[in-house]
């Protein structure tokens, strides 16, 4: 297992009363797989995964990462760490209905996303003009390397590298900001509803984009409402319901349980 | 003549100013009301290090930046636990506190007396920088100095970072910065040219008082920074061009002499609403100012 959530209960207050969005959650993703979390709206998923990623403290419950590859080492914990540290450990985030940063250009989202940060300490590089030339030059390949390989030769976007990501339509906006992910070298990827507001054409590309991201050695946990797209792609289901995964399985067995096609599905 | 080069002497320390103010407000976000704190804070250190040492003017500029750039620690520590409004509170206070120990330390900073006497600046230690050529050369040639040094610190991969904070400071820490260590940079960047701005005036003007650094100043910077439109380069220098200029143009429109200075006023402000009403982005800004 990659990722150990265990136990995690989480209230919100909201006025005088305290409502419980989780409540003893359990949920183990499997490294190298696609683990899909549905459920219904505010259900809590977005929340979990502000927890995995450290935007949210003040819960209880443990949440283990093991970032070890071969050798065995100690699974790290991840309640009491920072949102920054949680995603240098390899853990890399697509949020809900985010696009690209709106006032840098498409290259300079895409070099931003890498998990080298050398040069970014002021004036550094008045000091080693170089050699910091030479990292910004290689973090550009690889941006269009990613970019080729995910949208073909000559794509359109290698021409718009120096477009602001404002200038980008949203659907377009959520694929380079999945293209991003690329350029930090994350070992799980938390995607919270890739395929919202986006277009048929651009689902089968994120599916694709999906798919290279696993081929790619990473695990991804994502979040999605299309259950078509979580038929098609997921290894794993698990659903949510009352602060709970009430249901782990595959696609088909989650589709054909009877209380998630009452209580989710909407279907008899 | 001499006229024209004070008010070029005066245009290149507002150029530093609100340069150094762009970086927290245009660029990470951080509506900062106390960059005059940090223009005083660099003038009083300023005096004390001409007045006591025989310093060239290398030495005395680094080691005055230092020290306004370690005080703007204060500054950074409340931005990492204050959020919009409460840390324009806390600047404000900053700002207050500033003026108050400049105003009433009076074994210290003379008070409202002021400090006069200043000497001028010695240029590698020997040749005393003197008259208003030798500032208008010095001026001039650190200014040009730290609009390419912004210029390319706003291209560079710590720009890039600062820029991604203004938009959106989650995904920043979602790629793995910590803003708050971005912001700290940020200010102490920003308070130390300003301290270099502060030696530039006590040392050309060679007499402060805490009059000179009041919250009035630090609003005076912030609107030529908002005039000329904050993020890029050309915004503050531009904005900065605005404030220090106009002024000065406006004593030459024929007014009569019994409420020149009213009129004056009353028009610089009219025009300075004029701009942001039909401009609110700033004359050369690089996007509109959103709260
Ligand atoms: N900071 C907060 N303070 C109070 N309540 C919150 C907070 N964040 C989330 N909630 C509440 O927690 C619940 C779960 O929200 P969450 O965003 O996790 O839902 P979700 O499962 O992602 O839903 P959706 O599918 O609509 O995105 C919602 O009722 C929401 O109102
Ligand atoms: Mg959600």
């Amino acid at each position: 297992m990659l990722l150990k959530i265990k136990n995690i209960t989480l209230s919100f207050a909201k006025g005088k009363d305290s409502f419980k969005i989780l409540n003893g959650l359990n949920l183990d993703v499997p490294k190298g797989k696609i683990t899909a979390l549905i459920g219904g709206n505010g259900a809590g998923k977005t929340t979990l995964f502000n927890i995995i990623s450290g935007f949210q403290k003040d819960f209880s419950g443990e949440i283990s990462y093991c970032h070890c590859g071969l050798d065995p080492q100690p699974p790290l914990r991840l309640e009491n760490l920072r949102a920054d540290k949680i995603s240098r450990l390899g853990i890399g985030r697509l949020f809900q209905s985010k696009g690209l940063l709106p006032h840098l250009t498409l290259l300079d989202n895409m070099k931003l996303c890498s998990n080298d940060t050398s040069g970014e300490f002021p004036f550094a590089y008045l000091f080693r003009n170089k050699k910091l030339l030479a990292i910004e030059n290689e973090k550009e390949m690889k941006a269009k390397n990613i970019l080729t390989q995910l949208f073909g030769e000559n794509n359109k976007y290698l021409g718009m590298l120096n477009a602001m990501g404002c200038d980008f339509s949203y659907g377009e906006q959520r694929l380079l900001s999945l293209a991003g992910l690329f350029m930090g070298n994350y070992d799980l990827l938390l995607l919270d509803e890739p395929t919202a507001g986006v277009n048929p054409v651009y689902i089968e590309n994120i599916k694709d984009i999906i798919r290279k991201m696993v081929a790619a050695g990473k695990t991804v946990l994502l979040i999605e409402h299309n259950m078509l797209f979580v038929k098609d792609l997921a290894d794993i289901v698990a659903y949510m319901d009352d602060g709970q995964i009430k249901f782990t399985g595959t696609p088909n067995e989650i589709i054909n349980n009877q209380e998630v096609k009452n209580s989710y599905l909407g279907i008899e | 003549m001499e006229y024209i080069l004070h008010i070029v002497i005066m245009l290149n320390i507002y150029i530093l100013l609100v340069l150094s103010a762009n970086l927290p407000v245009g660029l990470a976000n951080l509506l900062s009301i106390c960059q005059a704190a940090f223009y005083g804070i660099g003038a009083y250190f300023s005096a004390y290090f001409l007045l006591q040492w025989n310093l060239p003017f290398v030495v005395v500029a680094l080691i005055v930046m230092c020290l306004t750039g370690l005080c703007s620690l204060v500054v950074s520590f409340a931005s990492v636990k204050l959020k919009g409004d409460y840390f324009v509170l806390a600047t404000l206070a900053f700002q207050m506190i500033v003026f108050t120990i400049l105003y009433n330390w009076t074994e210290v900073t003379r008070g409202p007396y002021g400090i006069s006497g200043i000497p001028s600046v010695k240029l590698f230690g020997i040749i005393s920088l003197s008259g208003i050529y030798g500032y208008f050369a010095l001026t001039t040639v650190l200014s040009l100095i730290v609009i390419l040094l912004f210029g390319n610190l706003k291209k560079s991969p710590f720009g890039r970072v600062l820029t991604a904070i203004r938009s959106d400071e989650l995904t920043v820490l979602s790629i793995g910065r910590n803003p708050a260590r971005f912001k700290n940079y940020a200010f102490f960047i920003s308070a130390a040219f300003s301290g270099l701005a502060g030696l530039l005036y006590a040392s050309y003007i060679s007499y402060i008082d805490p009059t000179s650094f009041t919250l009035d100043e630090s609003i005076f910077i912030l609107t030529a920074l908002f005039i000329g439109g904050i993020g890029n380069i050309k915004g503050p220098v531009f904005g900065a061009l605005v404030v220090v200029v106009l002024p000065e143009i406006l004593r030459f429109v024929g007014l009569p002499d019994a409420m020149a200075a009213n009129l004056r006023q009353i028009i610089y402000g009219l025009i300075l609403v004029l701009l942001m009403y039909f401009k609110p982005q700033g004359l050369m800004g690089e996007l509109k100012i959103k709260n």
